[in-house]
């Protein structure tokens, strides 16, 4: 039995039908639908609107909020003002706090993180710092939705999706935007979703507790056929479909089915292999580190490396929906999320770099917001230490590689990290950079629904030139 | 900040208002000192919260902001009744006599003496409802009566139809459609063969393959009506409305749950959203008219107050989604929002939604529309009624357990709502008294005057003089059985939308569906019996050349089965169907779930994998028809899911116990699946696949429902 695949039968028979459709307008007009369906495959923008200095994008997302004050932006102000109360604000707790780490400046751009990023640091002269990030709302929910599709409420397409409609896929034996997630974070699957973009652009979410290959791809394989078995009965399936086509000359349709099927069985071996974390040896292992988000990373660079349009890794455990909500024994979460976190992250850029990678795969690194300078308290336990809570109107995340400018710190908030007060970049603004680095202008990307051309961005979101590397 | 109004109704007002003002006595101004020094700064500071427009709130039905509502009172009563402390039940409640209010602790009781006070000298209150928020200027310049010109707001009118041509379908339909296909020097293709045909039929208005029985019937039958006949029967089985409840459902994006659920907190959720489901399932199969069907939708509860029998209809607004932090001003509104979205996007055909922040950019439609439509939402809530007397109650009548409860929709206090300038909750225009839309109606349009106007908006939504609400109905229904509708844009007939490909025909149809009754099944049945549905869809190259798209309909549009055909389908086939009508939902992505693929569970939390794979709408908003993709995805699904192996090895094992001859089971196959018989050279592939000792008629069943001809409709 043959394993050879057929050589883009799609391709050849679309053709043909066209030379036999013979010529005039009406040709022309159809090869111009024609065309516009398979654009309809590879994303909309058949040439995007400028050079794209991203092809790739991983978003690195720590669901609960890491805390800016305890990471990215130092605020020695808060020893002087500790024990007092924020102006204006109903605290639950005892005040300004500061925080617990040493802070310090690193690589030769002198980039300033905690002594929480212990292998981060040597990474950074390829971050870009923006720390003066805000967003609309202090609610794990609507921040969620506002950070991953622009959006407070639900039903608006994802980030990942906008980018598979606009630009598809590289890859065609593998989705174009797949989340990797260990259970279900805040919100769920709204936040992968395409809404009112067609299906394929959905996130295809993973749900990587799993460790076997053929659980992380519901139905990547049949239990009991193996691949000639399953080539036999192919061959006879499309055998049967090239028939019935046969009597529906230039059925588009038609044709896509065919190749799909086709496209299917690839991608049980593509799929199979890039999800296949026990073909990494030991070392790159424990470079990453044992945490499930540590298994992730080296996923997320797997499929990087064959191309993957978006992927975004979910920092959720199997029991914690949104493990960086500190809203208590913040010091405490944090010294153990960011070990974490720090180690994995610091491969998965270091690795990209040492694979060529890293120039055009923007990594990104945040959360829905920060968390507040100042204390909160839980009354009832009486043993239990501060923590911090929801902070919207001042945060910190990093960029990563993609046409970003590295070594770079971007942005203010005040002197007690309240507010974001200088060069302040709304989550809006994000999203258009990101898009623009991918090469799509994000006024342009538009999808026709309810009356509307709606767009990533709203009516909102200016590009952050100054991040951009020239 | 306080500009003057520019609207000439709230100008009327303040005149009104600085009438009564010069006609005060000096009695008057020490109760206007008293109310505003001992009576407003506690209603604002102690009572706003749950009970004014401000805060979005009237809980227990009760608003305090205006002098109107708090005389209007709530739900147990009049709040102040005109010196009459006994009997004003705000006073009751500062005692903490029935109410207990504020409920986080009570009024001093010198505040509570104030109040006595108050209302025995009379209950002064300047506040009126035309007065409440600070009106943003705000203008329009719609030309309403210009923009009824456009073709979707005119009448529906019915022309002569022209003559039948060359002997091919004598009907209107078809006359209709032949003679534009003249204008364009095209003809119309031959009918589809009798195989064809009845598979078509069969899984357009049952959604399910024809059965052996039906085919030998059929195809044996040689009577000039036999067609007609199998129409008929059709009409009458029992899927019609399991077929045809499905887009129903898809357009009112029913769900069973809310995107958003925090930690493990259900008491948002629908478990019994079924009920709503069944209902609709019922009242097709019944044929209820059209109109009736829509108007109980809305206001079952006003029709037939008395009557519990349609109350689950109600599901239409009352299982819609319900948002984080519900009862938030700006979370209300885009609630209100959803609910506007799906009457106008689905019954009217109308955008209005993009008409909450400015008016509309294309279509004549008023943010002043949106509001007037809004206000009847906000004059409605959402209510778990409880199911049996006996259930457990919570508060203000609702059942204290969502599985106890229909999830339906109830009067709240009538609300008219401000305009909110730029869809800003915060920044208010003028009030705008609930109504109909503008551009749908005649040159005036009254106000609705009843309750939160449900019953009045669906009436006037469903009166046959309302020029889009057949029309966007009729053409749905043309949609499902062509794949495509007269207007390509089934949910936006305005003028970004596509004008319709058969004015005439679209206008003929939808004015005798109103004739016939509003009848869904003399529509199916009057499309099925045309010509033009009747015939091949095999392509032409002459006629591909001049009309690509078929849009004259030169032949019939060849359809991809919906995921529920296709899998109720493969259920038929391999003798798994549970037939059984109505009730909870499954996991149809389980083997094990045998029922039909519209009992699926719809979550907005997370769709059923299976489902949205395959194309099923995000039920988080309305939707106007499937979006066809193709995707590896789904034939993983195919190739490897449990369900598809389970089904496969159902189907070879009936295919086993029909006949005994490998040649006689591919036969029998071929007809069960496709109603057709193979050709030789089928057969010979087949034997070829099946050859050896132990032949699999599992893998070999699994290859023929993975097929493009199983899942395709000629």
């Amino acid at each position: 039995m043959s394993d050879s695949l057929p050589i883009d039968l799609g391709t050849t028979s679309r053709r043909q039908w066209l030379r036999r459709a013979g010529g005039g307008f009406g040709s022309l007009a159809l090869a111009g639908i024609l065309q516009q369906q398979s654009m309809a495959d590879r994303g909309v923008l058949s040439v995007p609107h400028f050079p794209a200095k991203a092809k790739r994008v991983v978003f690195l997302f720590m669901n609960g909020g890491p805390s800016h004050v305890d990471t990215f932006d130092p605020k020695p102000a808060l020893a002087k003002h500790e024990g007092e109360q924020p102006d204006k604000i109903k605290s639950k707790g005892t005040g300004y706090m500061p925080s617990p780490f040493q802070f310090a400046p690193h690589g030769a751009s002198g980039v300033i993180m905690s002594e929480l990023f212990p292998n981060l640091s040597r990474c950074a002269d390829d971050l870009c710092v923006i720390r003066s990030m805000h967003t609309d709302t202090p609610n794990h929910e609507p921040g969620l939705l506002l950070m991953n599709s622009g959006h407070q409420q639900p039903v608006r397409p994802s980030l990942g999706s906008w980018a598979s409609y606009g630009l598809g896929s590289e890859n065609d034996n593998l989705p174009s935007f797949i989340t990797l997630c260990p259970g279900l974070p805040v919100v769920g699957p709204q936040l992968w979703s395409s809404a009112f973009l067609p299906g394929q652009h959905q996130g295809v979410a993973v749900d990587a507790n799993e460790q076997d290959v053929e659980k992380l791809i519901a139905n990547l394989k049949h239990p009991t056929l193996g691949r000639a078995e399953q080539r036999r009965q192919l061959d006879l399936l499309q055998k049967m479909n090239r028939r019935h086509i046969e009597e529906r000359a230039g059925d588009q349709d038609l044709e896509a089915h065919i190749e799909a099927m086709e496209k299917a069985f690839r991608m049980q071996t593509e799929a199979g292999e890039a999800f296949d974390l026990s073909l990494e040896p030991q070392s790159v292992h424990d470079r990453y580190g044992k945490s499930v988000f540590a298994r992730n990373c080296i996923l997320a660079r797997r499929l990087l490396e064959r191309n993957v349009r978006f992927v975004q890794v979910h920092y959720i455990t199997k029991t914690g929906k949104q493990p960086w909500d500190t809203h208590s024994n913040n010091d405490g979460g944090h010294r153990k999320l960011c070990a974490d976190s720090d180690q994995a992250t610091a491969a998965l850029i270091e690795e990209l770099k040492e694979r060529g990678l890293l120039e055009d795969t923007l990594v990104l690194w945040g959360g829905e917001f920060g968390r507040t300078p100042y204390a909160q308290n839980d009354d009832k336990k009486k043993d239990a230490k501060p923590g911090r809570d929801h902070h919207n109107t001042g945060f910190s995340m990093f960029l990563a590689g993609g046409g970003v400018r590295g070594g770079m710190m971007y942005g203010q908030t005040d002197e007690l990290g309240m507010h974001a007060v200088e060069n302040r970049v709304h989550v809006h603004d994000l999203h258009a950079t990101i898009l623009h680095l991918m090469g799509v202008d994000h006024t342009r990307l538009t999808y026709r629904y309810s009356g509307r051309d709606f767009r990533l961005t709203d009516v909102y979101g200016e590009v952050v030139e100054d991040i951009i590397r020239t | 900040m306080d500009r003057w109004p520019i609207n000439p109704w709230i100008l009327l007002c303040l005149l009104s208002i600085s009438v009564t003002i010069v006609a005060t006595t000096a009695r008057a101004e020490d109760d206007s000192d008293f109310f505003e020094r001992k009576i407003r700064p506690v209603l604002v500071e102690r009572c706003y919260s749950c009970h004014s427009i401000e805060a979005g709130k009237s809980k227990g039905g009760l608003r305090v902001d205006t002098k109107e509502s708090l005389r209007k009172g709530g739900d147990s009563g009049p709040g102040v009744v005109e010196r009459d402390v006994e009997k004003s039940l705000v006073v009751a409640a500062l005692r903490y006599d029935s109410f207990e209010m504020p409920p986080d602790g009570k009024l001093s009781e010198s505040i509570i003496a104030d109040f006595e006070h108050w209302i025995q000298s009379g209950a002064f209150d300047p506040r009126l409802e035309s007065e409440l928020g600070t009106h943003e200027e705000f203008t329009s310049d719609i030309d309403y009566e210009a923009g009824k010109d456009f073709w979707a707001f005119r009448p529906i009118e019915v022309r002569n139809v022209p003559k039948a041509i060359d002997h091919w379908g004598s009907g209107r339909i078809d006359r209709w459609i032949a003679n534009q296909l003249k204008e364009s020097n095209l003809t119309a293709s031959g009918p589809a063969t009798r195989e064809v045909l009845l598979r078509r039929l069969s899984f357009d208005l049952v959604g399910l393959p024809p059965t052996p029985e039906q085919s030998e019937t059929y195809l044996a039958d040689a009577a000039e009506d036999a067609y007609e006949l199998l129409v008929d029967q059709l009409l009458n089985e029992p899927g019609f409305g399991e077929r045809w409840a499905r887009p129903w459902l898809d357009l009112a994006r029913f769900g069973e749950d809310q995107a958003h659920i925090v930690g493990d907190d259900r008491s948002l959720c629908y478990p019994n959203a079924y009920l709503y489901r069944d209902w609709l399932i019922r009242s097709l199969n019944e044929d209820i008219s059209y109109d009736e069907f829509v108007r109980l939708q809305i206001a079952a509860d006003l029709i037939e107050p008395d009557n519990d029998k349609h109350l689950p209809a109600l599901g239409f607004m009352g299982l819609g989604p319900k948002y984080y932090r519900r009862n938030a001003p700006e979370v209300m509104a885009e609630e209100w929002e959803d609910r506007v979205d799906v009457l106008s996007r689905g019954l009217l055909g109308l955008t209005i939604a993009c008409a909450r922040c400015h008016d509309h950019k294309f279509d004549p439609i008023g943010t002043e529309d949106y509001y007037a439509l809004a206000g009847v939402f906000a004059s409605t809530e959402m209510y778990n009624r409880p199911v049996k007397p006996d259930t457990e109650l919570g508060k203000n009548g609702h059942a204290k357990n969502p599985t106890d409860s229909l999830h339906i929709v109830r009067e709240s206090t009538p609300l008219d709502l401000n305009v909110m300038i730029r869809g800003d909750a915060q920044r208010k225009g003028p009030i705008v008294p609930r109504r109909f839309v503008k551009v749908l109606s005649a040159s005036t349009v009254p106000s609705f005057d009843q309750g939160s106007g449900r019953l009045q908006l669906a009436v006037a939504l469903t009166n046959p003089s309302n020029p889009t609400f057949a029309r966007v109905f009729v053409n749905r229904v043309w949609q499902q059985l062509f794949g495509r509708g007269l207007v390509a844009t089934t949910s936006n007939f305005g003028k970004l939308g596509e004008p319709p490909s058969h004015p005439e025909l679209l206008d003929d149809l939808s004015s005798r569906f109103i004739e016939n009754g509003w009848s869904l099944k003399w529509l199916v049945r009057e499309i099925v019996l045309s010509e033009t549905y009747r015939q091949s869809s095999a392509t032409r190259e002459d006629c591909v050349a001049v009309d690509p798209l078929n849009t004259k309909l030169w032949r019939m549009n060849r359809k991809r089965l919906p995921i529920e055909s296709w899998r109720d389908g493969i259920l038929l086939v391999g003798n798994r169907l549970d037939r059984s009508i109505g009730g909870k939902s499954i996991d149809p992505s389980l083997p094990e779930g045998s029922r039909r693929t519209v009992y699926s569970e719809v979550s907005r939390l997370g769709l059923n994998r299976m489902l949205a794979v395959f194309d099923f709408p995000d039920p988080n908003a309305h939707s106007d028809g499937r979006i066809k993709t193709v995707n590896p995805l789904q034939k993983l699904f195919v190739m490897n899911s449990p369900f598809t192996r389970s089904m496969s090895e159902a189907l070879g094992q009936r295919i086993e116990s029909v006949a005994s001859h490998p040649k006689d089971r591919i036969l029998a196959t071929y007809q069960l699946l496709f109603a057709r018989q193979p050709t030789e050279e089928e057969v010979s592939d087949s034997l070829e696949f099946l050859r050896g000792d132990k032949p699999s008629w599992n893998e070999w069943a699994q290859v023929l429902v993975a097929t493009n001809e199983f899942a395709t409709l000629d």
